[in-house]
């Protein structure tokens, strides 16, 4: 607890947080990874800052612009929300690109990355964060864990996904049978340790990194959550079934031929710039 | 989303939203507000204590819904926002375009 007396409601810490800097570690890292999101982002932002400030932590939030033809990037530049950074790319180079580039670029303790969409509620973070303080090292949302309330879910992504957790898991072998929710939370060294050597930019990073922490010896364990579809999601599910499939052999080859023994990309720092350009 | 319609007087009408108000949810929010409004209540408040989040398509509902009752000399009044919803209203800048008891 800080100096806000605990009377005081999550908009004042809200409006701590979004005017003055934190000066130490960040608790908690919220990375949203947002392409062509102008539609959604604010809402999002505002949902999350407001839940994630009234817990009364040091926490930054990081908006991975993925090329964003839309205004998107320039809505969150123009929030001049002080613990809010955003990452810019002058190219669309898909999903994992954007979640590793923010991931990567987070200082917290803990590092969430939760979709555009706030399909996942962020008032859901609290359930991850008990794992991680039990000893877990990635903390994985999940839609198909017994317990978990799906609305509003569409026939195609029902089929689409039940086949994806059959295959990962019967075939694959990764114990996790939701790979796909976009809401994940990651200490800091598991974060550091799987988006390091991650290397599939599109749709099936996350199965990447959880076949990777399997392999990494890290403690992952799935949460069941509350899971709302939100109308307008760019996932079309025939596409990227072709593309799962292709990817689930890429991760298999890149195994095999030592790709995951290193890093394969260098730490980022970002103290300073809020905007931060980056190629 | 549940949404409870109470009418404190003859004049008054507020609709009290719980849950969550998304896409999902507009098609519901517009018939209740039509009906009101096609019974000759144009002053309608709307209470959003227990709403939890609104998306953009909810926040173009309210905004349609206060300028057709505007246009027929009424109003729609946002009652007691959530924080939450009142951080998004702030972040969408839309604040001023509504009043707010």
């Amino acid at each position: 607890m800080t100096d806000l007396a605990a009377n005081n409601s999550s908009l004042d810490y809200y409006r701590r947080w979004a005017t003055t800097p934190i000066t130490e570690r960040p608790r908690i890292s919220v990375v949203i990874p947002a392409y062509n999101e102008e539609w959604r982002i604010l809402p999002t932002i505002g949902a999350i800052a407001t839940h994630i400030s009234s817990l009364d932590v040091p926490w930054e939030l990081i908006v991975a612009d993925d090329g964003s033809t839309d205004s998107t990037a320039e809505l969150v530049e123009e929030l001049d929300l002080v613990n809010l950074k955003l990452l810019t790319t002058p190219t669309n180079g898909g999903k994992g690109s954007a979640v590793r580039r923010g991931v990567l670029a987070a200082q917290g303790e803990l590092v969430l990355f939760a979709d555009a969409d706030q399909s996942t509620p962020i008032e859901q973070i609290e359930s991850l964060i008990a794992r991680i303080d039990e000893g877990d090292d990635v903390v994985v949302a999940s839609r198909a864990a017994e317990g978990a309330d799906v609305a509003n879910k569409s026939l195609s992504r029902k089929v689409f996904s039940a086949g994806l957790s059959m295959i990962v898991r019967g075939i694959f072998r990764i114990p996790v049978a939701d790979t796909q929710c976009g809401f994940k939370l990651f200490t800091a060294e598991a974060a550091d340790l799987l988006f390091r050597r991650q290397l599939i930019d599109e749709f099936s990073f996350d199965l990447e990194v959880l076949y990777l922490a399997g392999k990494l010896d890290l403690k992952t364990s799935e949460v069941p959550v509350t899971w709302i579809d939100a109308p307008g999601s760019k996932v079309d599910a025939a596409k990227v079934a072709v593309e799962f499939l292709r990817d689930l052999a890429i991760i298999r080859w890149n195994d095999a031929r030592g790709r995951y023994d290193g890093v394969n990309h260098p730490a980022v720092a970002i103290t300073g710039p809020r905007v931060v350009p980056q190629r | 989303m549940d949404i409870n319609t109470i009418h404190p007087t003859d004049t008054e009408v507020e609709l009290v939203l719980h849950g969550r108000f998304d896409a999902h949810e507009t098609e519901a929010f517009r018939a209740e507000v039509d009906t009101e409004m096609a019974s000759g209540h144009h002053h309608l408040r709307v209470n959003l204590a227990a709403v939890e989040f609104v998306d953009s398509s909810a926040l173009a509902e309210l905004v349609r819904g206060m300028k057709r009752c505007r246009e027929l000399g009424g109003d729609l009044i946002l009652v007691q926002p959530s924080d939450p919803v009142r951080v998004i209203l702030e972040l969408t800048k839309l604040m001023s375009a509504f009043e707010i008891v």
